[in-house]
């Protein structure tokens, strides 16, 4: 377990920042003079308490399987990858919203892509290609994707035209249950 | 008997190459000189001697000190070379990773990334706009060329039925006013209604024009 590099924040931050409006919550230090760190063990970045990263160093690499919360995996390119993990992290502070219908949620949840007529609302003025969280119409973050359309253009589009493409969901704690958290 | 003296000639110029004397880089046309041709063997044993004999010949000590030029100093590209430009790493530098833990840097990074996603961000939405704007006008565009292609055949439309209405009005024997204006249409339909008269009123009216 090692911080992360320059480039490898950079890279982490600029992946959050297509989800987050506001990344700056993210380290702000916490009531009681804790504040979160980032961690990398085994290729997957971590978003936990400095105080719990400080106790995790006396604990081999290999012997750590996980701590905090799994942000996503950098791969071995340098790019870094977002798991669903991540959802309670972006969702708070979500840059743009998508809402599904009841009838939308069960498609979404296994894999497949946003539907225009699976949308319930979005939020207005959100471009082309745009990083956006998907949520229930009671408000439960369900995953996040990628705007397939801006939010006029969607507007013209067919009912069975794509509007977000699926980039995570829920169902992949059950799909990716075994890979999901923590990887050698 | 010119070609078998060149050979002689090659032969012994390939045998004074390989003790790397000074008649191997002497072109054969120069060493044509009767006397060496004939003893190749000899000439070439004895300089290796010579050199070992004599090591402070002045020609023999400038081969030695020939600069050796770095691929920087003489300006070749560095892809040519078997080491990718990526791997080798700068001397003088510190080994290993520079980490980032401290609150100060990465806010610093952090505003960084924001400010630049935030500008992208903008700009996207800009141009998303822009485009908007004028699909916008040239949607409102050709809203207005429809509507005039349109009105237009509205008109033509019209005024083949006002003429068919005052044709056919014409047809009626004395139930218009305008038929008198057209004598030979007049005439013409006066004497086609003759006919259908016999016949029956619908088809006077209908028939008239195809005839």
């Amino acid at each position: 377990m090692r911080p992360l590099t320059d480039a490898e924040m950079k890279v982490v931050l600029d992946k959050l920042a297509n989800y987050m409006s506001d990344l700056k919550s993210l380290i702000a230090p916490l009531d009681d003079g804790d504040r979160y760190v980032f961690r990398l063990n085994h290729s997957r970045v971590y978003y936990v308490r400095l105080s719990i990263a400080n106790l995790a160093t006396s604990i081999s690499r290999d012997a750590l399987l996980s701590l905090g919360t799994c942000l996503g995996k950098v791969t071995k390119t340098g790019k870094f990858r977002l798991h669903i993990t991540a959802l309670p992290i972006i969702a708070p502070g979500a840059r743009h919203k998508i809402w599904v219908k009841e009838n939308g949620a069960q498609p979404f949840l296994y894999g497949s892509n946003v539907v225009k007529a699976h949308v319930g609302r979005w939020s207005e003025d959100c471009p082309e290609h745009q990083g956006c969280v998907v949520y229930s119409m009671s408000d439960i973050p369900l995953g996040f994707g990628v705007t397939a359309r801006s939010t006029t253009e969607a507007r013209r589009l067919d009912p069975t035209g794509i509007v977000c493409f699926r980039q995570s969901d829920c169902g992949e704690y059950l799909r990716d249950e075994d890979t999901l958290f923590a990887g050698n | 008997m010119a070609p078998t003296r060149t050979i002689k000639n090659k032969h012994a110029a390939g045998k004074s190459g390989v003790a790397g004397s000074k008649a191997a880089k002497r072109p054969s046309s120069d060493g044509v000189s009767k006397p060496k041709g004939g003893k190749p063997g000899s000439s070439a044993k004895a300089t290796p001697s010579q050199v070992k004999g004599r090591p402070n010949l002045p020609g023999l000590n400038k081969k030695k000190k020939r600069p050796v030029y770095t691929a920087k100093e003489l300006g070749i590209p560095e892809l040519n070379m078997v080491t990718p430009v990526g791997v080798t790493k700068p001397k003088g530098k510190k080994k290993g990773k520079v980490f980032v833990d401290d609150r100060e840097s990465m806010t610093t990074i952090l505003a960084m990334v924001q400010a630049d996603k935030d500008g992208q961000i903008e700009s996207k939405m800009m141009r998303a706009r822009q485009m908007e704007e004028i699909r916008e006008a040239r949607r409102v565009e050709a809203d207005k060329k429809d509507a005039e292609r349109k009105a237009r055949l509205e008109d033509t439309k019209d005024s083949l039925r006002k003429k068919r209405k005052r044709s056919a009005g014409g047809g009626k024997p004395g139930g218009d006013d305008d038929g008198e204006k057209d004598v030979r249409a007049f005439s013409a339909a006066g004497t086609k209604a003759a006919k259908p008269k016999s016949g029956g009123g619908k088809k006077r009216v209908s028939f008239a024009p195809a005839e």
